[in-house]
This record gives C-alpha cells, structure tokens and sequence, in this order.
C-alpha cells in the first residue's frame, strides 16, 4: 500500500510540468489583473473528447456498398497455379528449364540459377454461368462460383512474408501504419457498441509472420487495433471476473478507475487515455456479450455441418462460422488469418501437391459455407469478403540450393498472383486481368496492392487519396501516395 | 529555317528535356538585373556596378545553356515550324545580347570612353524585351497558342476583340439523343480533344501526329497510321493506352490526365466498326459492353464527370433531401439508436438498432421527423410488429430495410406498398408468407428480398420470380441441400 501511495505520489509530481505552473499563474496572477498579459496561459479550454466520440464515424465521401468486412488472409501465399490461373500451356513445359527471360535481373526468396517449369497440380475447370476457372482442390468454392470476382493480375513489391503481409495489411512494407481494419473503424466507425469494431481470429498454428502489426493502428488511436479473440476455450482472456467479485463490484472498480483516468485526461490530454477508458469499458460489456457471440453451440447441427465445424475445435472452419456471427452482430471488420500456406516443396506439409490439397480441404468447405451462409441471410450484399495470401507462387519449381527438392513446390512469386473478393459491391461472376500464359507476368489490367486497397475503400465509401490522417505534420493514406480504383470490379 | 549540326539521340533528348528548367535562370536573372538598373537610374537604391555587372555575366552564360538544351529539344521534332524558329532566335538573341551588354558595362569599354559604351543600355534592354516574347513564345510551344490568355474574362475578352469562351473546353458534353449521335463527330473527336490534341495539334505534333482533325489521324504520325479500320485492338492508337502507365510508349504520357476504360472502349469499337467519319450510333453494331460506355455519354451519366461508375443503387444517387435536424437525431441516440450520415455530398442517414434490442412500436414515432432523410433502416432482432411497420411506410425515401428475426409478418408488410425507393428487404426468421412476399413483389422498385426461415414457400418464390424477374429472391439453401453441400467430394468428414 505505502508503495502504491509512493507510485501515486510520484506520477503526480511527474506530470507537474512547466506547463502546469504557468497556467496556475495564469489563473492566481489574473485576479491581480495580470491575467491580460498571460491570457494565453491560463485559457487551457481545450473540448474535452469522450470514448464515445473516438467509436463514432467520419462521414463517407460516397454512400458505401460494403457495410461490413471479413477478410480471409491465407498467411504464406497460396498457388495461383493450383487454384485459380489455369495454364495449360505451362504443363507443356513440365519439367525443362526456365526460359532465360524470366530470370534476367530478377530475384526470387530462394530459387537459384536455372530452375524447371513445374506444370499446375489441379484439374481445371469452367463453373457456374459465369464460367469461372476453379480447379479440383475447391470442390466447394465452386458452388459459389456466380457470387466471386477474381482479380487474377495482382502484383506487390515484396517477396518475403513478413513485409508483403505489412504491405498487404497496411499499404507500407515497413511498420508503422494503421492496417486496413483500423482505418475501416476509423472511418466507419463501430456499430455494435458491446464488442469491438475490429475482431481478428488466427488459425492453422502460427500467427501471421508479419504479427500483431498487420492488425494494428499504426498512429491512429490505439482503440482502432484489431482485436484477437481466441476461438477455443475462453476468447479473450482475462475477461471474466476474478473469483470473489461479482459483476456489480467490479462495474463500480472499472468505474472508479475511469474516473481517475478522465481526470487526468483533462489535465494531459494525451488520446491514449480516451482509448483506455473506453476499453475498460468495453471490457466490461464484452464479458456479456463476448461469450454469447463466440458460442457455437446455439447454432443449428444443419449450420455446423455445413461449415464442417466441431464445438470446441479452434478450427479455421470455426473462425469462418465466428466470422459470420460477429458480421450478423454488425462488427465492422473481421479479420481471418489462415497459416500453413507456403508451399515450397521442403515437406510433406510443405508442397503444392499433397500439403497445399492438406489446406484447401481445410478451408474450401468453410469458405464457400460462408458465403452461402452469408448470402441466405441477406448479409452478403453489403459485407465485403476478400481472399488471398500476401503474393503468388512461382511458375518455376523451387530448387533451393540449387538442389533436387523432395516434393513439388513453388517459390515466392511477387508478379502475378489471385485474389477474390464477393459481395459488398463487387461484380458477381466476374474475372478481371489476365496473366501471360506461363502465369509470370500479369499482361492485361493488372492491378497492384495499393490498387486493391483504393478499391476496398472506395467499396466502404471512402475516396482512397481524401481519407487521410494526420501524423507528424503530413496526412497519410492508407495507400501512401499510390492506388488507383478497380472501377471494373464494382458492380 | 533550321539548323541540322547534331542528330537526335538520347543523349541530345537527355540534355534537351532541361530546356525548360535552365531556361528560367535566364529570366530571372534578366528581369533583376533590369529592375536593379532601373531602380539605381532612378535613385530609388544604391547598387553597386558590380552587382548588375555579375547579374549580367550570369544571365549570359544561363541563357547559353539555355539555347544550347533548347537546340536539342528541338531536336526531337513535332513543333511548328515558323513559332519554333521565331522562339530559336530570340532566344539566340537574349543570349548576344546579354553578352553584349555585359561585355559593354566590363571596366574596359567603361573606361576607354569610346562611343561604344553607350550602346550598353540599348543592348541590355533589348536582351530584356527579347526574354518576354522568347519566353512567350516557348509557352506557346509548351501548352498551345492561346493558352494565356484562354480565359480571359468580360469585359477585357470583347476590347482585345476575342470569341467568347467555347463551352466544349472543360469537357465532353452530355448527348441527349445517343442513337442518332455520329460516332467519330459526337463520341471520338470529344474524347480525342480532351485528352490527346493538346500534344497532337497543328501547332505542335508530337511523333508528327496530329488528331484534331479526321485527315490527319487517317495519316497517322511518324511511325505510320495510328489506327487500322476493323481492327480496334491492333491499332497503335488503342494498344498504347493500354500499356502499363509507366511503359515510355503509354500514352497519354504519365501524369497527364488518362483515358478512362470506357473511353478506350468507345474508340475501339468505332475502329472496329472500320473508322467511318458519318455513320451515326444507329447505323453499326452495338454490343452489351458498348452499351454500358455509351450510357455513361448520356445527359445523364457524364462519363467525364466522373471516372467511376455510378452506385448501382440509383436511387440513392438521386435522392436530394434537406439537411436533417440535429435535435431530431439526437433524440435518436438516446434511444439507443445509431445514426450515420450517409455520404458527405447528401444528406441521407443511415439508422440501426443494433444496440437497442428493445426498440420497439412504442419509439417507432422517433423516426418520424427524419421521414424525408432516413434510407436505410435497421430493425433486426428488435421488438417491431406489424404495427410499427405502418409508421415505417412514413419514411417516403427508405431504400434499404432490416426486419429479420422479428415478429413482423404479412399484414404489416402490405403497408410498404407506398415506399416507391425500396430496394433491399430483409425479412429472414420472420412470420411471413406467400401472401406477404406477393405483397412485396407488387413494389416494383424492390430488387432483393430476404426470406430464409420465414414461412414463405419455394412454390410461391417460383412463381413470383417468374412475374418479376428483375427480382432477387433468396431463400437459402435447405436443409437437404445443406447435406448435400456438405457432402460433396468432401474429405473433411471423413478425416
């Protein structure tokens, strides 16, 4: 208690700034009619901001077709080739080496000299009216064929996972920036006021590579983070309360608490303050309502099979379930990580034979059971879902070290890959761009990362280069000073 | 006439572009050392002989530069001829005689009191006059002829004797009657003017193209026709616009404004049709995707407005209200409601209860004085009944409406009969049925309807969809088809 008392003593004699001494002169000299000469000192009226205001929205400068967002990243960058760009010209070249063109000047994570071509693993075909290429690895997602857009020209700048996903997620390879999740509830604001505006579920047993960053909030308030719930057992930890104090001592506790904080944000005014009173109160609110949105047990046998879902499994075909409770509970942006998708050919796990095979059965059910979950609920329309890893995967075969590897794989490819987007105003059956027909290079509408990013904000109703936040006398964008809308990809 | 010592190259386009950076030393330097002049003749300032003397020297050597970079410039062709040997000369011109006077001023002739030294201001003010109509002249160069003084505005534009200002400048207009619209007239030569003959004109001709006229786009430029008949996607003039942006033959160059995909589209398509110069829209073929572009050409669309394609809920776009009450929203929110302005540029709001599970029949009047504003509405899982619905049909501009996992059923719904914008309903987990989505239908603006778990039956949604079948009427998958859905190739299960 003594040290307590000490600690308390101490912060307050450390925010005892000069600041502080001038405006209590301001206040005592000015009833000595000095006040004139001070004025600038003792008027600190500065309008003092409530938690409330840092959830509410900034107004759209279009009225938005996507609401709301899942997106489904698949952490290590699935093959293009296997999935989506179907290339039967490459299978013709199985086998030889790589022309000289495609390796002059260019530098790849691990392929070394000369590799061979390796042709697709899938078994392509055309589905629904719109006759998109799906191959046999996505039974399910072909069902839902008619709701996708492909965007199968996407390119980035990075060639390692850690800063595509960074570049991916917050439109600069290096740290720093808010992610896209945290300028959506920025911008949009949060609508459920019992959970938060921006909810992250991991599975496949890693975290992404780039971590926590690629859901952070870079310089916006810190209340704009993603929020990560885990999906077995408690979802936030530490939210419950402690044995021995029910509910009502510990609102009067966290009351009690946010008192003191206010206080002493009128007196420092630093943001960070607001962002803790409100999550404390948040906290408070998510022990009700978390646990009742994270609970799968409620839901109809028919929906859990539908997704493939067992009760209690941190699953990603639970995430996709989860994604889908919290979007019908109007969270603003739910972000899905998937791990387990870097497919070079070193492992049994690892190659785009029986590895990849390994993840798709994982998550095509889950995914294509989202979006028909989604859609029969009416939620598809103005929830915006994308898919895609953090760049594509070589038409070469990777031989590290020069060597032989033991299965097939591909290497980090970063000019060409597949992503797709559904609902929330995209085209419904519809592929845009093309790549070259040994897939390395994209040749028509080819569309980069900042591009797509324009693109998901204009959907959200924000113009990309207007929607800007101001940090160390610059504003900044989301996509710095590039980005261009995929006007093709709106409906 | 012209002088041919070097030959184009890189090197002589590399030296050539800083043209119009050097050239600006020369004026400036110029310009102050005329103004020091003036101001030490008048006796306004003290300056020292010296200072204008070493202004001079400088404008000189800049101004040789200047020539220099200007030569190679002009190496690389496409500028008319009679305006770019008038603005060589002068520039050659400042730059004698900017020698001359600086020579003339030197401590040499000043002291050898020859007749000479006189001639030093004459020769300075001459270099001066020369920098102005050089300096125009290469503006004229640059942007076009008439660039200056393009806007002048009234009265200043009938005393110097000019046209009023053309209407057509800032863009395409809009055509009221599409059909009988000429292609190359109405639809080409608009867009071509907007976004290519600032390069490509009489006065300057970029790769010898010019394209503000019919006869010579047909000749094309330096490296031969620009387009060839019936083939839209094989013609220079299409393929270049569609190269990356940062590939040097992309056209228009990187940072000028860029044609949007529709405009390409509608040159393509008329190239495609063989180019004709008199053929209206009516006359050639008209595709689903050339239909969408020309749309966008219409009085009311505006492609030049706007490069982005307008929302597809129309109706929203349309929709002007006045500015809603502050006071009235308020009230809103401490009824726990959720209140967002749509857009910045309209005045429509957005409301929910997402956080006001017990908002119900009672509070529905809240919404009221937001009639006009409200268009989007959300009262899922919400305590709303049929009637509370009557009041709902109140709000006249509502386009979107939430009412799932609520009580609502067919009687309240035949009262949105009147709400002539609706375009979203969402009555999943409701008590309605065939009679109520009859209903629904009847309103023609509707476009989607949301009716899983509601008592509506397949037979009936088979029936209405084929009444209407602009409408989207999603029932979701049952419970077989779920199974199925489940089964199939699946793995997963048997895992």
């Amino acid at each position: 208690m003594e040290k307590l008392l000490k600690e308390l003593q101490h912060a307050n004699l450390e925010s005892q700034t000069r600041r502080h001494f001038l405006q209590s002169c301001g206040f005592g000299l000015g009833a000595l009619g000095l006040g004139s000469l001070l004025g600038s000192c003792g008027n600190s009226n500065a309008e003092t901001d409530t938690a409330a205001k840092l959830a509410s929205s900034k107004i759209p400068q279009f009225a938005p077709k996507a609401k709301r967002v899942i997106y489904i990243h698949m952490a290590g960058a699935p093959s293009q080739l296997e999935l989506f760009d179907y290339k039967p010209e490459l299978l013709k070249y199985h086998g030889k080496d790589c022309p000289a063109e495609f390796l002059e000047g260019k530098k790849f994570a691990f392929i070394q000299g000369v590799p061979k071509m390796l042709g697709p693993q899938g078994k392509f075909n055309q589905y629904g009216n719109s006759g998109a290429w799906i191959s046999d690895y996505m039974p399910h997602l072909q069902s839902v064929a008619d709701e996708i857009t492909f965007i199968k020209s996407m390119h980035t700048d990075q060639f390692n996972h850690a800063p595509a996903q960074l570049l991916m997620h917050t439109g600069s390879a290096r740290l720093g920036r808010p992610s896209l999740g945290a300028w959506s509830v920025y911008g949009l604001g949060s609508e459920n006021q019992n959970l938060p505006g921006f909810i992250v579920l991991a599975s496949g047993g890693q975290q992404p590579d780039a971590g926590k960053s690629v859901y952070g909030s870079g310089f916006l308030p810190s209340v704009y983070q993603g929020v990560q719930c885990r999906t077995g057992g408690d979802p936030v930890l530490y939210v419950s309360d402690p044995t021995g104090m029910n509910r009502s001592m510990r609102k009067q506790t966290i009351d009690a608490i946010n008192d003191i904080n206010r206080k002493t944000y009128e007196d420092v005014q630093d943001p960070e303050i607001l962002t803790r009173i409100s999550q404390y109160e948040m906290a408070f609110r998510m022990q009700m309502s978390v646990p009742e949105v994270m609970d799968v047990s409620k839901e109809p046998q028919f929906i859990l099979d539908m997704y493939g879902v067992k009760p209690g499994e941190g699953t990603f075909a639970m995430n996709c379930l989860l994604a889908r409770k919290l979007v019908e509970n109007d969270v603003r942006f739910v972000q899905l990580f998937d791990w387990g998708w870097d497919a070079h050919g070193t492992s049994s796990t690892s190659n785009v034979e029986g590895g990849l095979r390994e993840k798709c059965q994982e998550s095509d059910r889950p995914v294509a059971a989202l979006l028909q979950d989604l859609k029969m609920r009416g939620l598809l329309e103005e929830t915006l879902v994308i898919w895609g890893g953090e760049f594509g995967r070589t038409p070469m075969q990777e031989n590290r070290n020069g060597l032989v590897m033991p299965y097939m794989g591909r290497d980090h490819h970063l000019e060409a890959f597949t992503m797709w987007m559904a609902g929330g105003g995209v085209k419904k059956g519809y592929s845009h761009g093309e790549t070259d027909e040994l897939g390395y290079y994209g040749v028509k509408d080819k569309v980069h990362v900042h591009d797509l990013q324009a693109t998901i904000l204009h959907l959200m109703g924000f113009d990309h280069e207007k929607f800007t936040y101001p940090f160390q006398g610059r504003n900044f964008r989301l996509t710095d000073t590039m980005g261009k809308v995929v006007s093709q990809v709106i409906a | 006439m012209t002088l041919t010592v070097i030959v184009a190259s890189d090197f002589t386009n590399f030296i050539g572009r800083f043209h119009p950076v050097l050239v600006h030393a020369p004026i400036g330097f110029l310009l102050i050392a005329a103004l020091l002049e003036a101001g030490r003749r008048m006796g306004k300032i003290s300056v020292s002989e010296s200072t204008v003397t070493f202004i001079l020297f400088w404008s000189a050597v800049s101004a040789t530069f200047a020539c220099f970079a200007g030569y190679m410039l002009s190496l690389g062709g496409g500028y008319d001829e009679k305006l770019l040997s008038d603005h060589m000369w002068q520039g050659i011109g400042v730059a004698a005689f900017a020698w001359i006077a600086w020579l003339l001023k030197s401590e040499f002739f000043q002291n050898s009191k020859t007749l000479l030294a006189k001639f030093y201001f004459p020769a300075f003010c001459l270099a001066t006059i020369l920098t102005m109509t050089a300096g125009h002249d290469g503006g004229s160069l640059t942007h076009g002829e008439g660039y200056l003084t393009q806007y002048t505005p009234e009265p200043f534009r009938s005393l110097a004797g000019m046209d009023p200002i053309k209407k057509e400048i800032s863009g395409i207009q809009p055509i009221a009657d599409i059909q009988q619209a000429l292609v190359y007239q109405d639809i080409v030569q608009p867009i071509l003017e907007m976004k290519c003959v600032q390069c490509h004109n009489e006065k300057k001709q970029k790769g010898d193209l010019r394209v503000d006229q019919f006869v010579s786009l047909q000749k094309g430029g330096k490296e031969g026709p620009v387009f060839i008949p019936g083939k839209g996607a094989e013609s220079s003039m299409i393929t270049r616009c569609l190269l990356p942006e940062d590939d040097d033959d992309h056209m228009p160059p990187k940072g000028k404004p860029q044609l949007s995909t529709d405009q390409i589209t509608l040159i393509s398509w008329w190239i495609d049709q063989g180019a004709p110069v008199d053929k209206k829209v009516s006359d050639i073929k008209v595709t689903e995707q050339i239909k969408t572009a020309l749309a966008g050409l219409g009085s009311s669309g505006g492609a030049s407005k706007s490069e982005l394609p307008k929302s597809a809920e129309s109706a929203i776009a349309k929709l002007t209200v006045s500015e809603p009450s502050e006071k009235d929203i308020e009230a809103l929110r401490k009824a726990g409601l959720l209140v967002n302005r749509l857009s910045q540029d309209q005045n429509l709001i957005e409301v929910s209860a997402v956080n006001a599970a017990n908002f119900g029949d009672a509070q529905i009047s809240l919404l009221l004085p937001l009639a006009e504003q409200i268009t989007w509405l959300k009262l899922g899982k919400t305590k709303i009944t049929d009637a509370g619905l009557k009041e709902v049909s109140k709000l006249k501009n509502l386009t979107r409406l939430h009412l799932e996992h609520t009580a609502v059923g067919d009687a309240g719904l035949a009262n949105l009969k009147s709400l002539k914008y609706l375009e979203y309903l969402n009555l999943v987990d409701t008590k309605v049925s065939d009679r109520g989505l009859k209903n629904v239908a009847d309103n023609k603006s509707v476009k989607s309807v949301y009716v899983w778990g509601s008592a509506v039956s397949d037979s009936a949604i088979a029936v209405v969809t084929s009444k209407y079948p602009g409408l989207v009427i999603t029932n979701g998958l049952n419970k077989e088809l779920m199974a199925r859905f489940a089964q199939k190739n699946d793995t997963l299960t048997s895992k």
